[in-house]
């Protein structure tokens, strides 16, 4: 279509399916009972324990065995265990918790965030990471210009909108909880920090699986941060991303990619970066149109998936990449039927990959 | 929520470009993507719901009543909401009055006479629900779908009543297309030298002027305005912006009439 | 005028329903993704009803911050259109509408587990695009799928319904012609038990009968409960079925 617009008609109000039922199914039976039959699994018989991985919804029972710990989505109540939310059942050890399948982010120790700060306070900075509250970064948890071991002045706590300010966005750690389950932040890692040189995307943190690493390195000379939070960020590849490059599909244990000598002036350049103002330099570098362009496409291929309601995955995004390219107009990707067939594509591919 | 520094200046890098490079990859010229769905409220004479790609949405109902047209001259009454507004707030009075106004210049209230005595008198309610850009555009595509699809009653008493007092009468269901042309109204952005429409919450935050123009029947017309999307970097605009707008809108407004007409 | 026949000889009401039978019931959550937290859409006969949940989220204000547990709000938008005839004013302010916003919050205080969110606000917005009798239980039932869907955690659901008493007989789910000829009580039930975390009676009902107008009530409620219950579950394969291969 050459058009300028693409409007779509819905057939009902939400493009729901509905209930399949004609009316007579609120029919509440025969006239002396009013008991309500129904062929849903909630209300057979009690005592059937449920199986990980089952669906279950708020005041269900779970289990009347004493022996389980409550974890997060239950309570208790003389003995029994119920859902207080809708979500599948995981058991792990003695703990026996439902996992909601949405809800606003909630962090964990470890946890790989990406966050924009709202506040700047007393010797910390408050970020909004997507949780039910904001998360705290203390200045004591950054690094400074002037490298690891430098102290910090009275100087630092004045000049702390220097450093991050309102609107920054930033990759960071969870570093603690506190008691009312808000997250602290530190950012004492080269590979955290002030963001630059790309574009924020927002998915909801669901679609994010906690692993063991969360900055992918992607064709196209492409840095992908996958917030556990959902809020994702897509770069040109620095330095620093390739040679930090030990992504699943990368080269592995073995050395860096393109040789040593590359690594030497990487880790001299890192040296450098450590000591200087520059990490939290608000000067983007100079990007290519067609990295720009690259970018774009991510960007969009990121939200088609979300748009599934897919899990995103390193590998996913390589392949709805992939089948994008079959799109030559980028701004083709945001039509619905393009995103819904881009995750067919993906689901696919893995079925192909699957059989194989 | 505001961007940083950084993400700014990559977009409007991004934006200046020939041609330009949009955070969704649109061409300048490329609407969102939108849904919508009509004459799901019975109880209105019509009702249309847009949604847009990024989540922005707005509903609105036409319902209508018989009035004495010599007693009561207001025919149109328009009524603007958008949520987590106040109704006295700048965004929303600025709103309904630049819609109310233009609908009744533009509505040809011939349409709503009934008989020499009694009108038709429309009230087009308009809910916004969620709205990250300027919503006006999308106001006036479901305003426009909205009428495109109102259905009002038949009259079957005669239309000449000024020399018998009597009420007029319908018919108990059939019914007769309204089929009014409302005005659509397009945003621009203006972001260095380039000319972009239906700009984004990201674009419009880094745009140095916004554009407000308005199409009816077959041409862009008044009221014609320019439009501050945002408080930070507003930078005057050149003649050739409006020239290119105007270009812009004469090439694919008629695409997007079409396209909202078809969807019905 | 010929007038209606609430209730015939035969037993059929205005719709040709009989005494204990529903509305139809649609209802689908997960509406508005971008919007909001939680959201559902809900249609109890032609109550059409958008509901939107955000938080729990830092609170606007310092005055909102509670240490112990979150601040719930409710409120209710009915539209100049909802109803038959146009209405001038909008409702917002209108003693009815804060009797309800503030019967809503007191029921679902309860059975929310609020003390999990402390120093957050939790705020729902309800939009009625369309009234047709017994909104109130139908808000009930758009708000229990809106904090489902935003996951936050519950005890169990809340459902409601309006029950009208015709002479004698007990009317299940009344439609707007039916409430202005009758009195009626609206219940919120907790999930499948006889527990009323909600009743509302506005108009006289004789003592007498209030036992046999609540339990159709109540019966009502149950499957209203298990159709959502439904398409909670619905939802929720789907949306599992995607996130693991």
């Amino acid at each position: 279509m050459s058009g300028a617009i693409s409007v779509t008609k819905r057939k009902e109000f939400w493009s729901n399916d509905l209930l399949e039922g004609d009316e007579y199914e609120s029919d509440l039976g025969s006239d002396e009972e009013h008991d309500v039959e129904m062929s849903g699994a909630h209300d057979s018989n009690s005592g059937v324990d449920h199986q990980d991985g089952s669906i279950v919804t708020p005041g269900e029972l779970i289990t009347d065995d004493p022996i389980w710990m409550k974890g997060h989505g239950t309570y208790f109540l003389e003995n029994k265990t119920y859902s207080s939310v809708v979500g599948t059942v995981s058991r792990v050890n003695r703990l026996l918790s439902v996992l909601p399948l949405k809800s606003r982010y909630i962090p964990e120790t470890g946890d790989h965030i990406v966050g924009r700060i709202t506040d700047v306070g007393n010797r910390r900075w408050k970020v909004d990471i997507g949780a039910k509250q904001y998360a705290v970064l203390m200045l004591g948890s950054v690094n400074l210009p002037g490298g690891v071991l430098r102290r910090k002045s009275e100087t630092d706590e004045l000049q702390m909108r220097n450093f991050l300010k309102e609107g920054d966005l930033l990759n960071a750690e969870v570093q603690s909880l506190f008691q009312d389950g808000s997250a602290s932040l530190h950012t004492r890692s080269l590979k955290y920090g002030k963001l630059r040189n790309g574009t924020f995307v927002k998915v909801p943190s669901s679609l994010i699986v906690r692993s063991k690493n969360h900055t992918h390195n992607l064709p196209g000379n492409i840095t992908v941060i996958l917030g556990v939070n959902g809020f994702i960020w897509i770069r040109k590849s620095s330095k620093m991303d390739l040679s930090n490059s030990t992504t699943a599909t990368g080269s592995g244990q073995s050395d860096h990619l393109p040789g040593s000598k590359n690594a030497m002036s990487v880790s001299i350049t890192r040296l450098e970066e450590e000591s200087s103002w520059e990490i939290y330099s608000d000067k983007n570098d100079t990007v290519t149109v067609s990295v720009r362009q690259t970018i774009t496409r991510y960007a969009n291929v990121i939200k088609a998936l979300a748009h599934c309601e897919l899990g995103i995955t390193e590998p996913r995004i390589i392949s709805a990449y992939e089948a994008s390219m079959a799109y030559g107009n980028v701004g083709q990707l945001i039509e619905s039927e393009t995103m819904e067939s881009l995750g067919q594509d993906v689901l696919n591919s893995e079925k192909m990959r699957g059989a194989a | 929520m505001g961007l940083s520094i950084t993400e700014k200046s990559f977009l409007f890098d991004s934006l200046t470009l020939d041609p330009p490079l949009r955070t969704d990859g649109r061409g300048s010229h490329q609407f969102r993507p939108i849904e919508v769905s009509t004459d799901f409220l019975p109880n209105s004479n019509g009702s249309s719901h847009v949604i847009l790609s990024g989540g922005s949405e707005c509903i609105v109902s036409v319902k209508t009543k018989v009035v004495d047209h010599t007693v009561e001259s207001e025919l149109l009454v328009t009524d603007v909401d958008i949520q987590g507004h106040r109704d006295d707030s700048p965004l929303v009075t600025s709103m309904s009055s630049l819609i109310s106004k233009l609908l009744k210049q533009t509505i040809d209230q011939k349409k709503l006479m009934l008989t020499k005595r009694y009108s038709f008198k429309l009230y087009i309610d308009v809910l916004v629900l969620a709205s990250k850009s300027y919503p006006v555009s999308m106001i006036s595509f479901a305003i426009f779908s909205a009428l495109k699809n109102t259905w009002l009653p038949k009259l079957i008493s005669s239309d000449d009543d000024l020399e018998v007092e009597e009420l007029p009468t319908f018919h108990d269901y059939d019914m007769v297309k309204l089929d009014a042309d409302a005005p659509l109204l397009f945003t621009f952005a203006i972001v260095g030298d380039s000319v972009l429409v239906d700009p984004s919450f990201e674009e419009s935050l880094v745009s140095n002027n916004g554009l407000l123009i308005t199409w009816y029947k077959d041409r862009a017309t008044s009221p014609i305005r320019s439009v501050g999307l945002n408080n930070d970097n507003v930078k005057g605009f050149s003649q050739h912006h409006l020239e290119e707008a105007i270009k812009l809108i004469h090439k694919y407004a008629p695409d997007v009439e079409r396209a909202l007409v078809s969807s019905d | 005028m010929s007038r209606f026949e609430i209730y015939s000889p035969e037993g059929l009401r205005v719709d040709g329903r009989r005494w204990n039978e529903l509305r139809s019931f649609n209802c689908s959550i997960n509406t508005h993704p971008n919007a909001a937290d939680g959201s559902s859409y809900l249609e109890q006969g032609n109550n059409k009803i958008i509901t939107l949940v955000t938080g729990p989220q830092e609170p606007a204000s310092r005055s909102q911050v509670n240490t112990k547990q979150a601040s719930l709000s409710v409120t209710i938008n009915l539209t100049k259109f909802a109803k038959m005839e146009r209405s001038k004013s909008s409702h917002k302010n209108e003693r009815r509408t804060l009797e309800w916003q503030t019967s809503l919050v007191r029921t679902f205080e309860k059975n929310l587990m609020l003390h999990l969110y402390p120093r957050t606000s939790i705020d729902v917005q309800v939009h009625v695009l369309q009234l047709d009798g017994g909104i109130l239980g139908a808000m009930l039932n758009g708000i229990t799928l809106a904090l489902i869907d935003a996951g936050i955690a519950m005890y169990d659901f809340v459902s409601g319904v309006s029950v009208g008493l015709y002479d004698t007989t007990p009317l299940l789910d009344l439609n707007s012609l039916e409430e202005n000829a009758m009195s009626s009580v609206t219940i919120g039930t907790v999930g499948k038990s006889e527990k009323l975390s909600l009743l509302l009676v506005e108009d006289k009902v004789p003592l007498d009968r209030l036992e046999s107008v609540m339990a159709i009530g109540i019966a009502g409620t149950h499957r209203i409960r298990d159709l959502m219950d439904k398409e909670l579950r619905k939802h929720g394969k789907t949306r599992v079925e995607n996130l693991t291969n």
